[in-house]
């Protein structure tokens, strides 16, 4: 969405290698950064930003919703993969533990079960059955959905300050103010596509989650849009079944 | 808010708002008998204060009766369910009147004789009615709604049905002890504060309260339990000092290892040497975030405008215990006073819902000065009767085992002198 020229590397080791043992991380220069938000704010710092003609309240809201989706759409995704036995017995363990020889892939895979069960459990998710789970992502992708309503971005009408400049300075008048505000994206709409995108084309044995965000009509156009406009696909990979 | 006349029209367009966040799919109350004002000091002012669990329950009824539940619950009703709905309204007006004279107690409804729900939750100290964040979120929603709670402000946990605090127990007999479960259950009830909340609203509380979960809780788990000065100085004071013996030796220090497995798993591993640097990102993400609050709620007096929501209550929990507790080492307790927006909303929040509480605060503010003075003249009573005591059990002693027997002379002439002498002469013999 920025237009940055960048180069994906798929990597095994890439939990270890990163500095805080979260993935994505973004290796630039001699400079590694990993995780969402400190990604962000390097970019910005280098002078691309995405969220500029917002003001303070929008702001808020923005960051208070990225954090909604990281609360619950992640730790369902999280709690799918490994607290929901079906899916880890089929898919999780054999695909995690795949890059490595016998017995590493058991063992790294069984570790990482039980990390992420003991972080369930500390944020009080140890307790819930699938259905609780799926009904949080269901009010989740309810409140994104309503706050997308109808527009194609989360955050519209921001002004877009090169434009306003450039007319201001060419003494051009202030008519036409509608003229200045762009449609942009912003990172919430970036975070937003990244796990919709992921839970809607990732085949698990069970489909629910997916259903559920399939529920939704005006997410599933968002996702097409995103996906369409910035990753040149022709034909969407989002299959509706 | 508006006053708005019974009728189904404004039902039906209002209709299309819903919140997301009342999960009962009860068939909509209609008609709109919302006589009473929002929540606020015209509540004050109009009703004497009885009870304070009959705070408003009325009025949160009623102007949940004038619009529908949600949009599902819009799409399954049906007219035959109107009909059952008035004669709910009408029961409840006139269980409104008898409540203004004091004799049925709301939530009772007319006819149904089920047990008042209960709510177990750590006591109030420091000028809140609770220590606990849990608590403290869980009574001000009870609070905002009127919902008939009998609220049992115990220091032992191990009391409470759940052996955890807070804790709910229903009408029905279960015991809930999630917070967030606590408050779907008042709201099932048809306690909801957030019933007039357009759909949008209600996304934006979803949001804001992952925001503060995120953001805020870590650190003010670590501002009370793991920060050194203020867990030594503050929290544990209060828990030792408040819970019964034997516990307060054992309790305190187990929950503070709870607190800091739960704050470690909360924000990942990181390596020892990086915790100053993991504590400076901590806080510098905690003002932030109150900095965004105070920027979302501007000069409302209420985050969605004039009548308190979810919201509300757990957002005043976290600030209140930041503002009231007098801790030693607040950093961010600086920042939120530098914030006048978010002061004003706790202590009007405080000031309103919980005036008792806050008239415990001054009280001890006013005696730091006497305290030594007083203590005084009790401290030297003790020590001379402590005194008294011990020079009493030694003679006591002396005399039951013989060192010392006084004997009485047949003629008295020198009765104590003599007598001693004599014993001790026998003594030495």
């Amino acid at each position: 969405m920025c237009n940055l020229p960048i180069k994906v590397v798929c990597r095994a080791n890439a939990e270890y290698m990163s500095p805080s043992g979260k993935v994505p991380f973004i290796h630039v220069g001699n400079q590694v950064v990993s995780e969402l938000g400190p990604i962000v704010q390097f970019v910005k710092a280098k002078g691309h930003s995405l969220s500029d003609g917002l003001d303070e309240v929008q702001k808020a809201e923005m960051k208070a919703y990225m954090e909604l989706v990281n609360n619950m759409l992640l730790t369902a995704e999280l709690y799918l993969q490994w607290c929901d036995d079906a899916t880890v017995g089929e898919i999780t363990l054999a695909r995690y533990g795949s890059p490595y020889p016998w017995p590493l892939n058991h063992i790294l895979a069984y570790q990482k079960q039980w990390e992420v069960k003991r972080k369930m459990k500390a944020i009080g998710w140890g307790n819930k059955t699938l259905d609780q789970v799926l009904e949080d992502v269901d009010q989740c992708c309810q409140a994104l959905s309503q706050r997308l309503g109808t527009q194609p971005y989360f955050f519209n009408k921001h002004l877009n300050i090169w434009k306003f400049t450039v007319h201001v300075l060419s003494k051009s008048g202030l008519e036409n103010f509608e003229h200045y505000f762009t449609i942009m994206p912003t990172e919430l709409d970036a975070l937003v596509f990244g796990h919709l995108y992921t839970i809607l084309t990732t085949q698990m044995t069970n489909d629910e989650l997916s259903e559920k965000v399939k529920n939704y009509s005006n997410l599933l156009a968002f996702c097409r849009r995103i996906e369409q406009h910035y990753f040149g696909k022709g034909s969407s990979s989002i299959r509706l079944s | 808010m508006e006053h708005k006349s019974p009728s189904p029209a404004p039902t039906a367009s209002s209709g299309v708002q819903g919140s997301p966040l009342s999960g009962c799919p009860d068939s909509p109350r209609r008609g709109g008998l919302r006589i009473l004002p929002p929540f606020g000091r015209h509540l004050w002012i109009r009703r004497r204060p009885p009870s304070p669990e009959a705070l408003g329950s009325a009025p949160r009824r009623f102007q949940a009766a004038s619009r529908a539940w949600t949009s599902r619950a819009l799409l399954t009703a049906s007219p035959g369910s109107r009909p059952g709905s008035a004669e709910r309204e009408g029961g409840g007006s006139t269980q409104w009147r008898a409540e203004a004279q004091g004799e049925v107690l709301p939530g009772q409804r007319a006819g149904k004789m089920a047990a008042p729900m209960e709510l177990f939750c750590w006591s109030g100290g420091w000028g809140l009615p609770s220590v606990d964040l849990d608590s403290l979120a869980v009574l001000t929603y009870a609070r905002f709604t009127g919902a008939p709670l009998k609220v049992h402000k115990i220091t032992n946990p191990w009391r409470s049905p759940s052996g955890t605090l807070p804790a709910l127990r229903t009408s029905h007999g279960e015991v809930i002890s999630v917070p967030h479960k606590i408050i779907t259950h008042l709201r099932k009830e048809k306690y909801n504060a957030d019933y007039d909340l357009s759909a949008r609203q209600g996304a934006d509380t979803l949001a804001f309260m992952s925001l503060l979960e995120e953001k805020l809780l870590p650190v003010l788990i670590h501002t009370f339990w793991v920060d050194a000065k203020n867990y030594v100085e503050v929290t544990r004071k209060w828990y030792a000092e408040a819970m019964p013996f034997p516990l307060n030796f054992f309790l305190p220090g187990r929950m503070q290892r709870q607190y800091m497995e739960r704050l470690q798993l909360l924000c990942g591993e990181h390596r020892p040497e990086d915790e100053e640097e993991l504590e400076k990102e901590l806080y510098q993400e905690a003002r932030e975030c109150l900095t965004l609050l105070s920027q979302r709620l501007g000069s409302q007096k209420f985050f969605f405008g004039d009548a308190p929501a979810s919201l509300d209550a757990f957002v005043f929990s976290y600030l209140a215990l930041l503002q009231q507790a007098k801790l030693p080492s607040g950093k961010l307790q600086a920042h939120l006073r530098g914030l006048h927006n978010l002061c004003a909303y706790c202590t009007h929040i405080l000031s309103l819902y919980f005036p008792w509480e806050g008239a415990e605060a001054p009280p001890p503010r006013q005696t730091p000065a006497n305290p030594e003075t007083e203590e005084e003249p009790y401290r030297r009573r003790n020590q001379i009767l402590t005194v008294l005591a011990g020079l009493a059990a030694m003679a006591g002693y002396a005399l039951l085992s013989g060192i010392v027997s006084i004997q009485r002379a047949p003629h008295a002439r020198a009765p104590g002198t003599q007598a001693l002498g004599m014993a001790e002469e026998d003594e030495e013999e």
